[in-house]
């Protein structure tokens, strides 16, 4: 498959990826064990759960996830916009790629601390 | 009952602006039929198209209180509001008043190769396609295109990008295509797939469904493209 | 120069698809936005208990909360119009993309967006 139904295929993926991670960091965040509103949301609740191994997966995964697809979906926008040619489209993609790669980096290392 | 209609007027050369026409409008008026009171008894210099006055020939598209429509199949009584805003098909170029040029629409159509390439040019039989073929299943519903142009004028991606081939070359483009009879089938798909005129410029905003005066559903035609180029990397059963 | 109240009714209307285009852009841009927020805000409370509580406290504004339930209306907005966008695509049913659109993203969208605002608005808005 072309470039192009690759990237329209994984937006489709990422996206309904997305909704159950989402679905599932909403409620673990908001109403599982501990919550803001009942006062028992204390820093050693969200470092036990951050140091476990599996919850840094599952987020990071979300991350990664997330930024493809709305990096992606930023790119298609650019594109709608009719004024890139070729070159600029791939500089672009470039571009893009770039940021998206240090914006991951910035996002996981934000768990460097604990 | 009298209602006001507004033409938005230009010419070559001079910005457009808003002119309004009285107009007593009994129940069956068109559109149509009021340019033409309008033009015979009011002002004799407003300029609009039209042909078969049917809905067969496409001639008469204009926007009409916003959403391209056919003149001649749009009667009075069906739009909302006192007054009625006639104004001509975006994005194409204005010749005048309400008469625009096809141009861009057939520069776009004629990119995705539009006409047959036969197998055998020199063939002096005549290549049919029965009725109950499988070709003649698949177009069924898309083979009407009358080219009015106003799915190209009301695609919202085609308003921020003039290189998308719009909804009615990619859908003459899936009448070659599925063509058995047709040899240029590679070559539309490369020109289907690319990145800034191609199908993918499609976000199924579903405008063209909406005002195409044939009822074709253009969003499937382009999204059966999306498909196959990804799913079978562009190849068809014949 | 066409009345507002003509063009809204086009647009929600004949042409909700475009609306729901438009939609989806704007939340994604949004989204993407609030992900720049949101990585920046896990940077601040990892640093220790002390800038914890700070972050946490600074959280039971209520503003901060509308604000959070504003942001769970456009994740629902968002993910269910990219459903219904993911039916379009398979060529399932072009013919009710609209009814998709009102069914689909905006009733089980204000049902879910209910669901999980309510308790959320009630314990945090109203107490201090």
């Amino acid at each position: 498959m072309s470039r192009n139904a690759f990237a329209w295929y994984m937006q489709r993926i990422t996206g309904a990826l997305l909704v159950p991670l989402l679905i599932a960091h909403f409620w673990v965040e908001h109403f599982m064990s501990a919550t803001l509103m009942r006062g028992d949301l204390t820093y050693d609740v969200i470092l036990s759960r951050i140091s476990n191994p599996w919850w840094q997966a599952i987020d990071i995964s979300f991350l990664l996830i997330a930024l493809y697809h709305g990096l992606n979906g930023l790119y298609g926008i650019i594109l709608d916009f009719g004024k890139v040619g070729p070159r600029a489209a791939t500089a672009t993609l470039v571009l893009l790629f770039g940021v998206g790669v240090a914006w991951a980096i910035w996002g996981i290392t934000a768990f460097h601390n604990l | 009952m009298n209602r006001r209609i507004f033409i938005n007027r230009s010419s070559s050369g001079s910005k457009s602006r808003w002119q309004n026409y009285t107009l007593e409008c009994s129940p069956e008026l068109t559109v149509l039929d009021a340019l033409f009171s309008i033009q015979q008894q009011q002002d004799p210099t407003i300029a609009f198209r039209c042909s078969c006055r049917v809905g067969m020939c496409g001639t008469c598209g204009m926007q009409i209180n916003g959403v391209s429509r056919l003149a001649c199949k749009t009667r009075l009584t069906e739009l909302d509001g006192k007054d009625v805003f006639l104004a001509p098909l975006p994005h194409l170029s204005v010749i005048r008043d309400l008469v625009i040029s096809l141009a861009p629409f057939f520069e776009q159509w004629r990119k995705v190769l539009p006409a047959m390439r036969s197998r055998d040019a020199e063939s002096q039989e005549l290549a049919i396609v029965p009725e109950d073929s499988a070709y003649a299943q698949h177009t069924d519903g898309k083979r009407d295109c009358i080219t009015c142009g106003l799915c190209f004028s009301e695609c919202g991606v085609l308003a921020t990008n003039k290189h998308y081939l719009g909804p009615a070359a990619i859908n003459k483009a899936l009448l070659r295509v599925l063509d058995p009879r047709d040899t240029a089938r590679a070559e539309r798909l490369e020109i289907l797939d690319s990145s800034q005129d191609g199908v993918w410029r499609c976000h199924t905003q579903m405008n063209c469904v909406a005002v195409c005066p044939k009822g074709i559903d253009l969003t499937e035609s382009i999204g059966f493209f999306k498909r196959r180029l990804l799913l079978k990397n562009g190849e068809l059963e014949s | 120069m066409i009345p507002p109240r003509v063009l809204i009714k086009t647009y929600l209307s004949p042409l909700i698809g475009m609306t729901a285009y438009f939609m989806q852009r704007v939340t994604g841009l949004l989204l993407l936005f609030y992900l720049l927020l949101h990585v920046h805000t896990v940077h601040e409370i990892s640093g220790g208990p002390l800038a914890f509580n700070h972050a946490m406290d600074a959280f039971k504004n209520p503003l901060f909360r509308l604000l959070e339930i504003g942001l769970l209306g456009i994740v629902i907005l968002h993910a269910l119009n990219g459903i219904r966008i993911m039916v379009i695509d398979f060529g399932v049913a072009t013919r009710h993309q609209k009814r998709l659109f009102w069914g689909l993203a905006v009733v089980i969208g204000a049902l879910i967006f209910i669901a999980g605002a309510l308790p959320l608005f009630m314990h945090s808005v109203w107490e201090r």
